[in-house]
Order: structure tokens, then C-alpha cells, then sequence
């Protein structure tokens, strides 16, 4: 009985969302509860093969989160030509930090093919911090974590190449 | 890196479309009310059953048992406040002489005293004060027909739960939809868009919603206080008059004072009514509107005003109730069109924080 009621009047679709948001770094820390709020924050939707995410040089407003498909990510160099730099796999997030300083993206987003993406916009993160300051608190942590991670590798590979002058 | 060439904005698009949609609202505006109203009552609501969804509530769910919930809710209210009204009405109704008949005196008096004191004609004063008396007997006789008047309206009140329902139902789908037809690369200023448009009318409905309720029912129990007649009139007058800045304490100040003076024969307990609406104002402005505004809209109040008399003018009754969400709108879109404009033409960007960069450690 108690089951039936369950599938009556809960929501499998957020339960699904909430198992494939805590398997990501970003959210791995939060409760149910705090996923619950998370999944209403997010805008989802469906990219088809080939189509445009964002562009080097729009202005970021969201991050990304891969939930399936894959997303290219690609740069342009000095001739002006497209370069693909990675290939993002599900599980993977990327436009968090355009999304933080408001700049314009220094590469460009493009679905390889059919792709799920979840939008966290700049706006929801800002709400999210202000009236559930725990969850905000825990994504802020994991993206300075990352931002470090990048750093330190950034470092390490300048310092394979040349050793690195500051000011 | 190469430096990306900035978009250009689409501003005769955006314009056309904008203009457009504006002409036909207006050719559709009775028809739209219903639906307008119903979008405008799912904005305030849709917080509620977002948060019941969170919890892990399927929507459906989640709507029905809120539905459920007001309507036990408004059920034992209307039980509360039913009895109320009816003897408020009876009342009016058996005084509404006797007070027609205390107006022409103060006016009686007034002229005496004004041929008294000022240089005017007797039968110039005469002809003025008729003239004036007249007047209000035709309001006076008018207020039937205009109540009667609000009929049509009423049928919104069964119309626009009804549509709310299946917005509430599909809150998700509809926005879903619109960014999926949105192209890939417009998603994100779409949603900028949306979140602006969805922040400033959102706030400014539950805000409007709340001040009126507090105001509303701090001038009842005020009034029940003083012992003043009508109290329930007059505290719904002064709620609703609330969605003006200023104007419910004004407003219920002044109708609330004549009655108060009227009904005991006394300036005394007028002042009183004057006093507890001066309280009201203060304790809204001290305890309501620091919560209410600290996201809401910033509109300068001359801006409602303005709005208020365009949305009048133009479109009546109907203009009236939707003037300052579509002053929230209008503002919402001049500045997320101004940002959008001077952000991808590379006209402002904010500045990287450049100036304390040091080495990792």
C-alpha cells in the first residue's frame, strides 16, 4: 500500500536527476534535500548533433552540466581558425568560470551529438547562495577546489616548458 | 587566442517582435485578462509548489493537495467573514439617509459659513453648493449600477483559478519548451531574460499580495478596535488601495476618518482613525516593507502613479490591475536589452580581477 502511495504522489524523474547530480564532484556533498532544491534551479535541455552551445567570446551567464551526449569544446588560434582542445563526456560541467567573472568564454561548445545538458544560469547560483547558503556554500568549495586543481596543473606544465616570471 | 568579433545586437528584430506583441495585447486585451491574471497569480504561487516538489512531491501531486488546501481554507474564512458583510450592508443600507442627510448639513453649514466670511454672491454659493449636492446624490445612486458593474468580473474568479491550475500543472513544460525552440546560442540570454522578467514581476506580485493582506487586516483589527462601522469596507478598501505606495493609508485614513466622524458625531475618533492609519504606515514601512522590497521591483513611486494613470487611460479597469507588473516588464526588458546591447558589443565588460594575481603556493 505504502508503495503504491509512494508511486503515486513522488516524482521518479527528480529522484533520477538527484542520483545523477550526486555522482558528479560538484554535488557530491549534498543532502537529498539539498539535491531537491538543486534539480529546480536547473533549466534542461537537449542539444542536437552539431548545434552551438556558446561561442569563444559570448559573454557567460550559465554553467553547463553533461548529463548524456558528448560536447566539443574547441579554440580558435592566431589564423582564426577552430581547434578542438577536449571532448566533454557525461558527468562533465564546463562554463563555470565565464559564468563567475561575467566574461566573454575563451573557447567555443559544440554537441557532437544528441546531448542532455542541465543550465545552472548565474542568476539561480546567486538565489541558491543567498537563500540556501549551505548548497551554495558547498558548490563555491568544490569550484575553488577545481580552479586550483587547473592552476596547479597550468603551473606544472609552464614549468615543463619555461620557468614561470610573476609581476 | 584570437579575439572573437563582437555579435551585433538584433535590435530591429527584437523591436518588430516586441512592437507586435504589444498590438496584440492590446487588440486582445479582454480576452487576455483572464489569462494575464492567471500567469500573474501562477508567479506567486509557483514558489510554493516548487518548494513541495523539492521535497519530492510529483507536481501533479503537489498541485491538487495546494488546491485542496485553499479551498478548505477560503471555505472557513467566508464562513468567518460572510456574516460580516451581510450585516455591514444591512447596516449601510439602513443608514445611508441618515447619512445623505448629515452630509447636506455639513454642507449647508460650509455655505453659511463661506457667505459668512468670503466675498461670494448668495445665489452664486447657492448655485455651487446644488451643483455639488447634486453631484453626490448622482454618485450616490450610481454606486448599484457600478456594483452590478462588477459582475463580469466576478466570473474571473471561478475562470482564473481554473487556468492557473494547468499553468501551475505545467510551470516547467511551457518554460522547457520556450528555451528548447530558443537557438542553442541564445539559450543563456534567454534565461537571463526570463530570470529578470520572472525576479522583478515575481517579487512585485508577492509583495503587493502580502502588503495588502497586512494592510488589510492591521486596518480591520484597528477599526473593530475603535469600534468603527464598516470596518471590513474599509479595511478592504485600504488593502487594496495598498498596490499604490501610499495610497491605502491615505486613502483609509481619510474614508475611515469621515465614517469615524460621522458615526459618533465627534472629530475625536476621526483623528483616531487618522492615528491608526499613520501607525499602519509606519509599521509597514518598519516591519512589511524591509522584507517585501529587499528583492522587489524598484519602481519610484511616481513611476506607479504614472503607470497607474497610463494603464487607466488606456485601458480601463483592466489597465488599472496590470499597469505596474507591465512597468516591471518594460523595465525588466530596457535593462536586460541595455546590458545585452553594450555586453556583446563589447561596450562594458566587467574587469577581471587582475590586480592581486600571485603566484600559487
Amino acid at each position: 500500500m505504502l508503495r503504491f502511495l509512494k508511486r503515486i504522489f513522488t516524482d521518479p524523474e527528480l529522484h533520477k536527476k538527484k542520483v545523477f547530480l550526486r555522482s558528479l564532484e560538484l554535488f557530491k556533498d549534498l543532502s537529498s534535500r539539498d539535491l531537491g532544491f538543486l534539480v529546480r534551479s536547473l533549466h534542461t535541455r537537449i542539444y542536437k548533433e552539431g548545434e552551438v552551445i556558446f561561442e569563444e567570446g559570448d559573454i557567460g551567464r550559465a554553467m553547463f552540466v553533461l548529463e548524456s551526449g558528448k560536447v566539443e569544446l574547441g579554440m580558435r588560434d592566431h589564423a582564426g581558425k577552430s581547434r578542438k582542445i577536449f571532448t566533454l563526456e557525461p558527468g562533465d560541467f564546463f562554463g563555470e568560470m565565464a559564468m563567475l567573472e561575467r566574461l566573454p568564454r575563451a573557447a567555443s561548445a559544440r554537441a557532437l551529438e544528441r546531448s542532455q545538458v542541465h543550465l545552472l544560469y548565474r542568476a539561480n547560483l546567486e538565489e541558491i547562495l543567498h537563500y540556501h547558503p549551505r548548497i551554495g556554500v558547498s558548490i563555491m568549495t568544490h569550484l575553488a577546489h577545481l580552479m586550483s586543481a587547473r592552476l596547479r596543473h597550468a603551473n606544472k606544465m609552464a614549468l615543463l616548458q619555461q620557468p614561470p616570471t610573476y609581476g | 587566442m584570437a579575439k572573437a568579433e563582437p555579435r551585433s545586437f538584433p535590435l530591429i528584430p527584437v523591436l518588430t517582435v516586441l512592437g507586435l506583441s504589444a498590438l496584440a495585447v492590446y487588440n486582445l486585451r479582454t480576452v487576455l485578462a483572464p489569462f494575464l491574471l492567471s500567469v500573474a497569480l501562477a508567479y506567486f504561487l509557483n514558489p510554493v509548489i516548487n518548494w513541495m516538489e523539492s521535497q519530492g512531491l510529483r507536481r501533479e501531486a503537489a498541485v491538487v493537495f495546494f488546491y485542496i488546501f485553499v479551498a478548505a481554507s477560503l471555505t472557513v474564512v467566508t464562513q468567518q467573514v460572510v456574516p460580516g458583510v451581510k450585516e455591514e450592508l444591512t447596516q449601510l443600507n439602513e443608514n445611508l439617509p441618515a447619512y445623505l442627510d448629515k452630509v447636506q448639513d455639513v454642507i449647508a453649514a460650509a455655505e453659511k459659513r463661506a457667505l459668512r466670511y468670503l466675498p461670494i454672491e448668495a445665489k452664486a454659493a447657492k448655485a455651487y453648493t446644488d451643483s455639488l449636492h447634486g453631484n453626490l446624490l448622482k454618485q450616490v445612486q450610481n454606486v448599484p449600477s457600478l456594483l452590478f458593474g462588477l459582475f463580469p468580473f466576478l466570473s474571473l474568479f471561478f475562470l482564473i483559478p481554473f487556468i492557473t491550475f494547468f499553468l501551475l500543472l505545467d510551470w516547467h513544460n511551457i518554460l522547457s519548451g520556450f528555451i528548447q525552440l530558443c537557438p542553442g546560442r541564445y539559450v543563456e540570454q534567454t534565461l537571463y531574460l526570463i530570470s529578470e522578467i520572472e525576479t522583478s514581476l515575481g517579487n512585485y506580485v508577492r509583495g503587493a499580495l502580502i502588503v495588502v493582506a497586512a494592510i488589510g487586516m492591521g486596518s480591520y483589527v484597528g477599526l473593530k478596535f475603535l469600534g468603527v462601522q464598516y470596518s471590513i469596507a474599509i479595511a478592504a478598501l485600504s488593502g487594496l488601495a495598498s498596490f499604490i505606495p501610499y495610497m491605502g493609508a491615505i486613502l483609509g485614513a481619510g474614508v475611515g476618518g469621515i465614517a469615524a466622524w460621522v458615526q459618533f458625531g465627534s472629530i475625536v475618533p476621526g483623528l483616531k482613525v487618522v492615528l491608526l492609519f499613520t501607525g499602519i504606515r509606519l509599521a509597514d514601512e518598519a516591519f512589511v516593507q524591509p522584507v517585501v522590497s529587499k528583492h522587489a521591483v524598484k519602481l519610484h513611486p511616481l513611476v506607479y502613479l504614472l503607470s497607474l494613470m497610463i494603464g487607466g487611460e488606456m485601458f480601463g479597469f483592466l489597465g488599472l490591475v496590470f499597469a505596474v507588473p507591465a512597468a516591471c516588464i518594460i523595465k525588466a526588458l530596457l535593462k536586460v536589452g541595455w546590458e545585452w546591447y553594450t555586453t556583446e558589443g563589447y561596450l562594458h565588460i566587467h574587469a577581471p580581477v587582475e590586480s592581486q594575481v600571485s603566484p600559487y603556493t
